[in-house]
């Protein structure tokens, strides 16, 4: 591969020998050619293609098909019923007490998990983000939580928080609250049960969120701050000012994340039942969420129809909800873009 | 012409990748059914706890060379919940699968999903059982037979000596037995044993409702499919609510991870006991052993669960699968099982075989079992479980653990549990 020229060729240029070349075996180029034309542009599809087509037959397919099925009158224990059900399942859920305290339930959760947690995430970052000694061990430490599985933490916060033996009970009643003649019990009302169930939640997610921060904050230039106090803004200035708007992009990232995640939440509100198989989330539906109750329709009353109606319920409400905290996120951090 | 032209090959080519791998993964597996070329056939068989069958696969295996059995115990509501899903989706049933009674009617209104087994000449076996056990997996309009009855829970009450005799009541089985022969003398029991120990009577108010109830004449439904609540499950939650007032109920809940420490730590004293607990005291607390003894229930007979076993229609070794499961409800294996896991069969001719009215269980001080569980599963009137009978049961336990709880006052309970019971019905 000999080039004639001295001066060492830009490098995309084709050598010129090459091109002298092209008319002696012009077929076996033509065909190398393709194969250059066909690797630069459809391997890219090509590569990308199994993530679709997984999409498609474990995602699309059955969105599509849960939709067919609210439409449906789909009961296990009555076949007898007409095969259409028009929009009878969907006008239903508007009546639905179930499905209202569900919903109430999911949210309640929701803002408990999700507000605190991200908050908690930032600061954990902004912390780490700092020189500290045994910086990887710490880095480690905070995304142990993330590892557990999500069961086995579920079933030690469910004895953690339990009425009479319970550790947050034991530890409360050291702070002066509830104590040994007074438990508090986490089952028996809704603020209780949701307050530990957000607590689940949060525990498992900050450190994660907080390394997704962590890693964006990493980014930011040092002399920001430097300017930054040099001007005399404060560590909470900074953060506020400088850290949340320039790693925007990753908080609506985990924004619309923890939206997803919380508003589908199943296995935690499931495993806090001592009667788990129920799936009522308490005796009274203290805390049912929506996934949990999607779960007793189609699989406790045999209801598949109206239970595929209700996740799709579900779908909208979390893109409808996903859709806001977008455009929230957005404004409170600048509101750039 | 040449953008159109990429345009396609583009979609070619992703075409081109989807087919691949959708063959790919389109491969059908294929255990169980395709090596019934060579004669050979694995027969999987699903159930929960421990039905016995350990010995009596080897024992089969050893006179069918070419039928292999898998075992695969799960847990009771995973494993009917797993049957239901493989129903609908018509692949992946096992080859029998077990059911409980409380299951039953949810199975049976789907009986074109299994094999008739009046088909395969079950028919004969109608006279061999209990009536009410025989009608129990029958279809509704009485022309599909699909499973065949094995064991039924002929109710008792499993009492700790040690606590009894320590709270000065009586320990003896029949003086046990006669300071209870109504609901309301069992309450006076509990309460004088609650006076004087501080100590819980009963587990759980739920397994105080679930056998009076299973004693009235109707249950939940009427064989109208009609609810009513006015009736049977009045007089059942009435007992409970007072029984729950008195402090009488540890409000543990059922096969969760302190209701089995109760077993040991004695935490309550006294619990209804259907022929098959008699297993689960046992591998729950072994420690016990020789503390129990078993009453009569107050108020008669009674019956709390069941099995049966059936074969799925979706199976390929359906004929093999029969043979298995007659082998399995003959007599010699029914009385193995009783011996094993106490278990008491469904078929009354045992009862007056030696072998099982003679039988005495060490765990429990020697108790006559072999009497006691026959008894009261012959005196006992079926009721009929209507369709929504499993969601309105958990609706109703709701409210007393509301009620044990103390989210709920009393007073307020019966009202609370005719609308939860409607809401059940409605679902």
């Amino acid at each position: 591969m000999s080039s004639t020229r001295a001066a060492p060729a830009p490098p995309r240029h084709r050598p010129a020998p090459e091109r002298g070349r092209r008319g002696a075996d012009d077929r076996r180029l033509t065909w190398r050619n393709r194969l250059y034309r066909f690797d630069m542009r459809y391997m890219p599809y090509l590569m990308i293609a199994p993530f679709f087509l997984l999409f498609i037959v474990f995602g699309l397919f059955p969105l599509l098909f849960n939709a067919v099925v609210s439409l449906r009158n789909y009961r296990l224990d009555d076949p007898t019923l007409p095969y259409w059900a028009g929009v009878e399942n969907f006008s239903r859920l508007f009546a639905d007490e179930d499905f209202w305290n569900a919903l109430y339930n999911t949210f309640g959760i929701f803002l408990l998990s999700t507000v605190p947690q991200l908050l908690l995430a930032l600061l954990v970052a902004s912390l780490l983000n700092r020189q500290l000694r045994a910086q990887t061990w710490w880095r480690v430490g905070v995304l142990l939580p993330y590892v557990t599985p999500i069961v086995a933490s579920t079933m030690v916060f469910s004895v953690f928080f339990s009425r009479d033996f319970g550790m947050a009970n034991w530890a409360l009643g050291l702070l002066g609250i509830g104590g040994a003649d007074d438990p508090i019990d986490w089952r028996a009302d809704k603020l209780h049960a949701w307050i530990a169930i957000a607590t689940m939640v949060n525990w498992k997610w900050i450190g994660y969120n907080a390394l997704l921060y962590l890693a964006a904050m990493q980014s930011i230039p040092r002399d920001v701050y430097e300017a930054a106090a040099i001007d005399g803004a404060g560590q909470w200035k900074q953060l506020w000012r400088i850290t949340v708007p320039m790693i925007q992009p990753v908080v609506v990232f985990t924004v619309i994340l923890s939206t997803i995640g919380g508003l589908q939440l199943f296995t935690e509100p499931m495993l806090f039942d001592p009667n788990a198989q129920a799936a009522t989330g308490g005796p009274n539906g203290e805390w049912q969420t929506i996934a949990q109750l999607i779960y007793k329709v189609g699989w406790k009353d045999l209801n598949l129809g109206y239970a595929a109606a209700m996740s799709w319920a579900l779908f909208l409400i979390i893109l409808v909800v996903a859709g806001i905290n977008y455009l929230l996120t957005n404004r409170l951090s600048g509101g750039r873009k | 012409m040449k953008r159109s032209w990429t345009h396609w090959a583009r979609t070619a080519a992703v075409g081109a990748v989807s087919l691949v791998m959708v063959a790919a993964c389109s491969g059908k597996s294929t255990t169980g059914g395709a090596d019934a070329a060579d004669g050979q056939v694995t027969l999987k068989i699903n159930f929960w706890g421990d039905f016995g069958l350990q010995d009596l696969k080897t024992k089969y295996e050893a006179d069918h060379p070419n039928v292999k059995i898998q075992l695969n115990s799960g847990e009771y509501n995973a494993q009917h919940e797993d049957l239901q899903k493989k129903l609908v989706a018509g692949n992946g049933a096992p080859d029998i699968a077990a059911i409980d009674e409380g299951f039953m009617v949810q199975f049976r209104s789907q009986s074109d999903k299994f094999v008739n087994l009046l088909d395969k000449g079950a028919g004969s076996y109608e006279s061999k059982y209990l009536p009410w056990k025989w009608k129990q997996s029958l279809s509704a309009d009485g022309k599909t037979q699909i499973g065949l009855g094995t064991d039924v829970g002929g109710l008792a009450m499993c009492y700790r000596t040690d606590l009894f005799k320590a709270a000065g009541l009586p320990t003896d089985r029949d003086q046990v037995s006669a300071l209870w022969p109504t609901w309301d003398k069992f309450l006076e029991v509990g309460q004088q044993y609650t006076g004087k120990t501080k100590k819980k009577f009963i587990d759980a108010g739920t397994n105080l409702f679930n056998p009076i109830l299973g004693q009235q004449q109707v249950g939940f439904y009427n064989d109208q499919e009609q609810l009513q609540m006015e009736q049977g499950p009045k007089v059942a939650f009435d007992y409970t609510v007072k029984a729950v007032q008195g402090g009488l109920s540890a409000n543990l809940v059922s096969f969760q991870a302190d209701w089995d420490k109760g077993f040991t730590s004695g935490a309550f004293a006294v619990l209804a006991c259907p022929a098959w607990m008699l297993g689960h005291i046992k591998d729950t607390a072994p420690g016990t052993q020789g503390k129990w003894d078993i009453a009569a229930v107050p108020g008669g007979g009674g019956n709390w669960g069941g099995s049966f076993l059936t074969i799925p229609k979706q199976g390929k070794n359906v004929d093999e699968a029969y043979k298995l499961l007659e082998w399995l409800v003959a007599p010699e294996q029914q009385i193995e099982i009783f011996k094993k896991v106490g278990n008491l069969p469904s078929q009354p001719a045992l009862y007056a075989d030696p072998a099982i009215a003679d039988f005495k269980n060490p765990f429990f001080n020697d108790a006559p079992v072999g009497q006691i569980f026959p008894k009261m599963a012959q005196g006992l009137t079926p009721q009929y479980l209507g369709k929504k009978n499993g969601p309105t049961r958990v609706a109703v336990e709701n409210v007393i653990r509301r009620v044990e709880n103390k989210s709920l006052k009393p007073d307020a309970a019966w009202s609370e549990a005719v609308k939860e019971a409607d809401k059940a019905a409605k679902s």
